[in-house]
């Protein structure tokens, strides 16, 4: 479940700890890979993903929430 | 739990644009301000990762205010524009050129190529007042613009109920932390409550995906809940709405789309629009929203917003309005999957029941209650409505708070704190009980069940029961594990408050109107267009009332 962090690119700044509108990585602690504590309350605005200084972050959307087309 | 004391002049509740506005304002204006939002003001709320169009008049574009204001009266808003009453609707569009101009100082690019761009929610051939903006960082503009101004920013503090002195003006709040077991009492003679909208009340859009909504939980009407309990008036509430934008992926924005509503075999199913048209877009979706779950529902299929016939400059126009309109998670995940938006033809859907009325505030920001304001999506809807009023309130606070003395908040609501902090404590301290998810998804079952497509007097009167039951439930069982599922907790308290509020509304207003199609009632009463319906809190009993719009 999102977000996925690449641990080998990720420097442990915090950012996306600092800025997640719903607190998905509650619990982490700066200089550390942060944790995604509660992956169901992602709103995958992709907030993480455009502020994070290493890009090292994605987003996999979740099975029920594929995006349909013909 | 650890309490902790906050002083200031003007409190904003939520660090939205409408709080973030009224922060700027109040302390241009000389006043003490603090801004207390739940997530982080840089990214928070509907306008977290940016908004693409800002409705507004400019004088240089539009030409003659009147021949404007004539126009305005079409589109998605016109229902809610009758609502507001006309000196509010024409204090908005008097000043979005002032904040227009104004963003672009700051550093939010208000044009396009140079000049102001306007397109979409307009029907061909007719006036557009939707300038297309930069917004994706917007938040951080309007923070960094706070903060120079000595506004002190909290993050992490969710604000949950208001304190009133015994004259019944507003005096403080409290809060609590949402990282750490803290409660903050916040001594302030001005409140400016700016929390958004309200999602969470009725069921996501998709089975397994709770939090996949036009509004995410977090945005969770907590204004809406504490000034209903602090004895202001709520409108409308019952009027819920249906919003609609991609499947499964649901977002809102979806005048940013440009491409043609087709069916499976590939015919337009509006009379707008036969190609792709930048700036007109397929206001077939405006006229109904409606139509994509009527189209599935008597089994004429799918209908898809398709991008086929795009030219590539217009293909790249849409995906750089798409970015800034917060759909950034959603192209990146078109993108990884290989698929070439020009060609693309992405079905929509229509969204989860929503709702939409909101604090009833007049264009200064003032409630019923001395020292409470309300501006924003907490009040009505759209960005430029919560800039101009979030400015309005922020204005018309500071001026406020020069006039009456503060008040030994702690002192004087001693046993109400201590009250609120045990109950706190003892959420926290339960070892067995409802988590807050248990609740949440019992409100939205009850609500879809009882107040949903299909309401009646026999409906909307059990519902009426069974959340008074959830509500006792909830409010004596709840448990949480930490600081965060305490937010939530609140959170969810606060929707079961507004859905009992949503409920009395909708048993009192018998008539059909819109989407609330009462089967006991099927006529719109045309005695009733022009009046606003009020629910309140008197001596603990949800009351209604109706008033004429001004």
């Amino acid at each position: 479940m999102p977000p996925i962090i690449d641990e080998d690119k990720c420097n442990g700044c915090g950012k996306c700890v600092e800025i997640c509108p719903n607190d998905v990585f509650f619990g982490s602690q700066r200089g550390e890979v942060p944790k995604v504590t509660y992956p169901d309350q992602c709103w995958h605005e992709n907030a993480c993903v455009h502020d994070c200084p290493k890009e090292a972050i994605k987003l996999r959307i979740p099975l029920p929430m594929m995006i349909i087309y013909k | 739990m650890e309490l902790e004391k906050k002083q200031c002049d003007i409190l904003c509740v939520g660090g939205g644009i409408a709080g973030l506005m009224a922060a700027i304002q109040a302390s241009e204006s000389g006043a003490k301000v603090m801004v207390a939002e739940k997530a982080n003001t840089l990214r928070s709320g509907m306008g977290g990762m940016g908004n693409d169009h800002f409705q507004c008049y400019i004088p240089e574009v539009h030409g003659d205010f009147d021949f404007f204001w004539k126009e305005l009266f079409y589109g998605q808003l016109v229902g809610t524009l009758q609502k507001m009453g006309r000196e509010y609707v024409r204090y908005w569009f008097e000043n979005t050129f002032d904040i227009v101009k104004l963003w672009d100082k700051w550093g939010i690019p208000m044009k396009y190529e140079g000049k102001y761009e306007f397109a979409g929610h307009g029907f061909p051939g007719k006036q557009l007042n939707h300038l297309k903006y930069s917004g994706i960082n917007q938040k951080p503009v309007l923070t960094k613009q706070a903060l120079s101004r000595g506004v002190e920013i909290l993050n992490r503090v969710m604000v949950f109920d208001l304190l009133k002195g015994k004259d019944g003006s507003i005096i403080g709040a409290l809060g609590i932390s949402t990282r750490e077991d803290k409660l903050i009492v916040f001594e302030a003679r001005g409140v400016v409550l700016g929390t958004g909208g309200c999602g969470g009340i009725y069921p996501s859009v998709t089975v397994g995906a709770n939090n996949n909504r036009g509004h995410p939980l977090s945005v969770s009407g907590d204004g809406r809940a504490m000034a209903y309990r602090a004895g202001v008036e709520l409108v409308d509430l019952e009027l819920t709405g249906r919003h609609a934008g991609p499947k499964y992926f649901y977002r809102v924005g979806q005048a940013t789309w440009v491409g043609v509503l087709r069916d499976r075999l590939g015919k337009p199913i509006g009379p707008y629009l036969t190609k792709p048209d930048r700036q007109y877009h397929d206001m077939t979706i405006e006229v109904n929203k409606g139509i994509f779950e009527e189209y599935k529902n008597s089994g004429k299929g799918p209908i898809y917003m398709d991008m086929n016939g795009i030219s590539k400059q217009d293909l790249e126009y849409m995906v750089h309005w798409l970015k800034n309109e917060g759909n950034m998670g959603l192209l990146n995940s078109l993108q990884e999957e290989g698929l070439d938006l020009g060609k693309l033809a992405i079905e929509f859907q229509t969204s989860d029941l929503s709702v939409r009325g909101g604090i009833v505030a007049n264009h200064r920001g003032e409630t019923s209650v001395n020292g409470l304001y309300a501006a924003g999506d907490e009040v009505w809807g759209t960005i430029s409505h919560a800039a101009v009023f979030g400015r309005s309130a922020g204005e018309n606070a500071a001026n406020y708070v020069t006039k009456v003395k503060a008040v030994d908040v702690e002192a004087e609501k001693k046993t109400a704190i201590e009250a609120k902090k045990a109950q706190l404590e003892e959420i926290r301290a339960r070892k067995d009980g409802p988590t807050w998810s248990e609740a949440s998804f019992a409100l939205q079952q009850i609500m879809l069940d009882y107040c949903g497509q299909v309401r009646s007097e026999n409906l909307l009167g059990a519902g009426l029961d069974i959340v008074g039951r959830l509500k006792k439930k909830a409010s004596s069982g709840l448990m949480a594990e930490n600081a965060h599922d305490l937010v939530f907790c609140l959170q969810t308290l606060n929707l079961i408050d507004i859905g009992e509020s949503v409920l009395t509304s909708a048993y009192d207003r018998k008539e059909t109107r819109g989407l609330h199609v009462r089967v006991d009632y099927t006529l719109t009463d045309p005695l009733l267009n022009n009046k606003l319906h009020l629910v309140k809190l008197v001596e603990g009993q949800p009351t209604t009332t109706w008033i004429e719009v001004e």
